[in-house]
């Protein structure tokens, strides 16, 4: 217990507020150590190389933005991605057509597990090469089991296919009851009229909610600074699909969204070289998927019991 | 209204002066705090401008040791508030003070709830994005949106109690019961709220088997209400240790032992009773003719410094009301003296042994020359007939700080019930998860045996299951019973749980990936920097609540010595009123 100091009466102890000349030194010292251990503690943030601006913090979110507003920002894009790469891209903001439910159907019986779709879509896509994302993952099977908990995803054999074995490429599988636009808390995902789940890259807080919500593990999370060679980019850009994405944000395959809304077919569905890859308009009942899905008895929807009601058929031609 | 506000801004100025005033071992603490904070800090700026990279997270594994962290604190968070039950449902006293410690903790952790989750985010610059009106909030359909409301709703409520509570404290008036009750029972469901929902969070992904059990949610519970007492034990001793004083500054302070040997005493006035008022203001009701009548069975005592008016463990009829001065009440327990409240004007001492007639419960020393009214019991008795001043002596009679022997062990009997059933439901995940042996038992092969030469998390597990069943025999022993044991029990299930629901629950729903991947996880430096960092931020937090809310309930910390209080029968010159700070 500190007992009061007894100061004799001719020796006034100096006034409380006004601190001793000890007691400012001691008071300064710890608070030049104090800030100078702070901004030792703060010195990383200038290893910073993309500073988000006042413009970018304040974007509206896609589906508020009026078309001007949507014109601004595509020329921002566009503006920053030729400040980057050297090469001004072609950015739009394409909507969904009337009349129009995308769906694909895949082949399990051709495909031959060549791995080419992965690729073509990562060049199509502006998918990071460093570190890699990849939207497709092709899954090597034993004949006669669908459990993905045998499957494997590292397959390196010299050809394929392999005897005894099946590929099953698995991608976004477009849901019709999405588990990641539910779970995201700032409806930075969403459903679009023509069936396809969108991500606004500006929007994302990167909380990865989605992430752990999806049963298809379709969707890759931006875990630092995307790198793509500059002469491999794709300048043929959508706002809602292959446009740069930056760190912190999630991304996932949107049906190639800057192709198949300009009426052209994904980028994967080109390369294939076995022809198991089917794209088109379910509502119209002349379209190849409408064919597939009438004629076929038996068609996968994969992990059908989660009742997310994929977009995307497997099927077998026996 | 601004004299209001500015009391209220006083009131704040003086906590926060507090938490700048301590002896060495509080500035050390707090340094070393401070400095892993910075190192934290560090870390994270690390991470926010190379992106999550730098943390041992993958697409595989999307979530790590900061989600697990989260899940385990809202879980400290819940807990530290339900024990308000005891309190205000079954009116149990001996916890009433630990209330205030509980939600304080509760704010802490909250703290380090809203820290952690931050540092997961992988834009945490557009935060704003999920301000409702201001962002897009995905409200009801997400549940982190709930997570947001609640956890955020939880952190107000607490806020407001305590700072409610410490602030009528701190005027030494009785708290109003509108302002606080009905949030006491909003924050009790509120905190089973927040639990909740955390655990749905998990258990509403159908696409993850090992957390899409409708178990989870009673096992968050279990598990919040074995560790979150666990940590109040712990850190109420740690408080009852630093408040304590040491045995040298009592045994020397008085040397006199006879208490009725005091340097100067004299009849009592109507003077006196005049002054009395003006701290005591329920003294108008007493009647002039009352006064007379008391007059005669009072005298008014001038002490000195360190003069002891009653000692722990006499027997004695006389009570105290101070008219000057501060008297502070010290308690003995197994050894150790430890402040429980400090009089100031117009309170009472040793009254409790007085009406009841029972031994001295503590010691009562003169911190500075004060000048106390002695009565007798009779005096009181007749004194106390007025209404309104036997609502005041009998409220303040409940206002102590006590740590007691018997509180803790309250405490204990929560943690040993919640642990058997926390265990419990474990058996049953464990049961259901084996037996069956469907395609879904996967993940839980991985925890608990490895899967495929995968089993990074095999050690970790059984050394929770381990530790939580070490806790629970513990638990059931008669040797909890003693401080030591239930010390190093209480560490056991903090531990046990920590893991068991943390790195226990979040990592394996990773592992396999839907796909049947297998790729493991293991935290990196920096984040483990980020994470000590947190945690450092929040005992921090929590030390400086502490430090601020201690000689509050002490009453060391009050209105009352806002400014320096002259007696007019002294000069006031000759004695400098020392800094109050200084014996906080």
């Amino acid at each position: 217990m500190d007992k009061p100091p007894s100061h004799p009466v001719n020796n006034p102890a100096p006034p409380p507020h006004l601190p001793s000349r000890r007691s400012f030194l001691r008071t300064s010292a710890i608070l030049t150590t104090g800030l100078a251990a702070l901004a030792a503690s703060l010195k990383p943030l200038l290893e910073m190389n993309d500073f988000p601006t006042m413009e970018r913090f304040l974007q509206k979110y896609y589906k508020e933005m009026t078309p001007q507003d949507m014109d601004k920002v595509l020329a921002r894009i566009a503006d920053e991605t030729e400040k980057q790469y050297g090469l001004r891209p072609h950015v739009r903001d394409l909507k969904p057509m009337n009349g129009v439910e995308y769906v694909y159907c895949l082949n399990l019986t051709r495909c031959i597990g060549c791995r080419k779709c992965v690729h073509a879509c990562v060049a199509e896509n502006n998918q990071s090469r460093d570190p890699e994302i990849q939207y497709i993952r092709v899954l090597k099977l034993p004949d006669g089991s669908l459990d993905v908990d045998k499957a494997d995803h590292f397959y390196a054999s010299e050809t394929v296919p392999q005897k005894g074995f099946f590929y099953m490429p698995v991608q976004c599988q477009q849901c019709k009851n999405p588990p990641c636009v539910k779970v995201c808390p700032v409806h930075a995902t969403w459903q679009e009229a023509d069936g396809i789940t969108v991500i606004d890259y500006d929007w994302c807080i990167g909380c990865r909610y989605c992430e752990a919500a999806c049963p298809y593990w379709a969707r890759r999370f931006n875990f630092t600074q995307p790198s793509i060679p500059k002469d491999r980019l794709n300048p043929d850009m959508a706002y809602l699909g292959n446009r740069p994405r930056r760190q912190g944000v999630m991304e996932k395959c949107h049906f190639c969204i800057q192709r198949t809304r300009a009426g052209r077919y994904p980028a994967c569905l080109e390369i294939c070289p076995a022809g198991a890859r089917k794209f088109g308009n379910i509502l119209d009942p002349n379209s190849e998927v409408s064919y597939i899905l009438r004629s076929k008895r038996v068609f996968i929807q994969l992990k059908e019991e989660m009742g997310t009601s994929p977009r995307f058929f497997y099927y077998f031609d026996v | 209204m601004t004299r209001a506000i500015r009391n209220y801004f006083v009131f704040l100025r003086r906590c926060a002066a507090v938490a700048f005033v301590g002896d060495w071992r509080y500035y050390a603490w707090t340094g070393l705090l401070s400095a892993i904070c910075l190192l934290g800090l560090n870390a994270y700026c690390r991470q926010f401008a190379h992106g999550l990279i730098v943390t041992g997270m993958s697409d595989e594994v999307s979530w790590g040791v900061y989600i697990a962290n989260f899940t385990f604190l809202v879980g400290v968070a819940a807990a530290a508030v339900m024990m308000v039950i005891p309190v205000y449902i079954y009116n149990n006293e001996e916890l009433h003070d630990l209330v205030i410690f509980g939600e304080l903790l509760a704010v802490a952790a909250i703290l380090m709830c809203l820290a952690f989750v931050t540092v997961d985010l992988g834009r945490p610059d557009r935060f704003w994005h999920l301000i409702p009106g201001i962002g897009q909030f995905n409200f009801p359909k997400s549940m982190l949106s709930w997570d947001v409301i609640v956890l955020n709703g939880y952190l107000l409520l607490n806020v407001h109690i305590c700072g409610y509570l410490l602030y009528c404290r701190y005027r030494k008036t009785k708290p109003g019961k509108w302002f606080y009750i009905p949030f006491v029972f909003i924050a009790i469901v509120w905190a089973v709220s927040i639990h909740t929902v955390t655990a749905f969070l998990y258990v509403g992904l159908g696409g993850r088997p090992f957390w899409n059990s409708s178990i989870v949610g009673p096992r968050f519970l279990a598990s919040a209400f074995t560790a979150g007492p666990a940590l109040i034990i712990l850190a109420m001793q740690v408080v009852r240790r630093v408040t304590s004083y040491s045995p040298a500054g009592v045994g020397s302070g008085p040397s006199s032992g006879d208490t009725t040997q005091f340097s100067k005493r004299r009849a009592a006035t109507l003077e006196d009773f005049a002054l009395l008022e003006r701290d005591l203001r329920e003294l108008s009701s007493v009647s002039t003719e009352t006064r007379q009548l008391l007059l005669p069975m009072m005298e008014v005592l001038e002490v000195q410094t360190g003069d002891a008016l009653l000692r722990q463990g006499e027997t004695s009829d006389r009570a105290f009301l101070i008219l000057h001065g501060s008297v502070v009440v010290i308690k003995e327990e197994n050894g150790r003296f430890r402040v429980t409240r400090t009089a100031g004007p117009g309170e009472q001492i040793g009254e409790v042994s007085a009406l009841h007639a029972t031994p001295r419960m503590a010691t009562a020393v003169a911190e500075e020359p004060s000048v106390v009214f002695s009565m007798s019991t009779e005096a009181l008795r007749l004194l106390m007939k007025s209404p309104s001043v036997n609502k005041i002596v009998r409220s303040r009679m409940y206002e102590r700080l006590l740590i007691t022997d018997r509180a803790l062990m309250t405490l204990r009997s929560i943690v040993q019930v919640s642990m058997l059933i926390n265990v419990f439901l474990l058996l049953n995940e464990v049961f259901k998860e084996f037996y069956s042996g469907n395609l879904h038992v996967i993940s839980s092969k991985y925890l608990f045996v490895g899967l495929d030469g995968h089993h990074a998390l095999v050690p970790w597990i059984w050394t929770a299951i381990a530790f939580n069943l070490i806790a629970m025999v513990l638990l059931l022993l008669p040797v909890s019973r003693s401080l030591k044991w239930l010390n190093v029990t209480c560490v056991l299930a903090i531990v046990g749980i920590w893991i068991e629901k943390g790195m226990g629950l979040v990592i394996p729903g990773f592992i396999p990936t839907p796909l049947g991947e297998m790729m493991e996880y293991r935290p990196s430096l920096n984040e483990t920097l980020v994470c000590f960092g947190i945690w450092a931020f929040g005992l921090l937090c929590y030390t400086i609540f502490l430090r601020m809310s201690v000689p509050i309930l002490q009453g060391r910390l009050s209105r009352d010595n806002e400014e320096p209080h002259t007696w007019p029968g002294k000069t006031s010159s000759a004695v400098p009123t020392a800094n109050p700070l200084n014996s906080l």
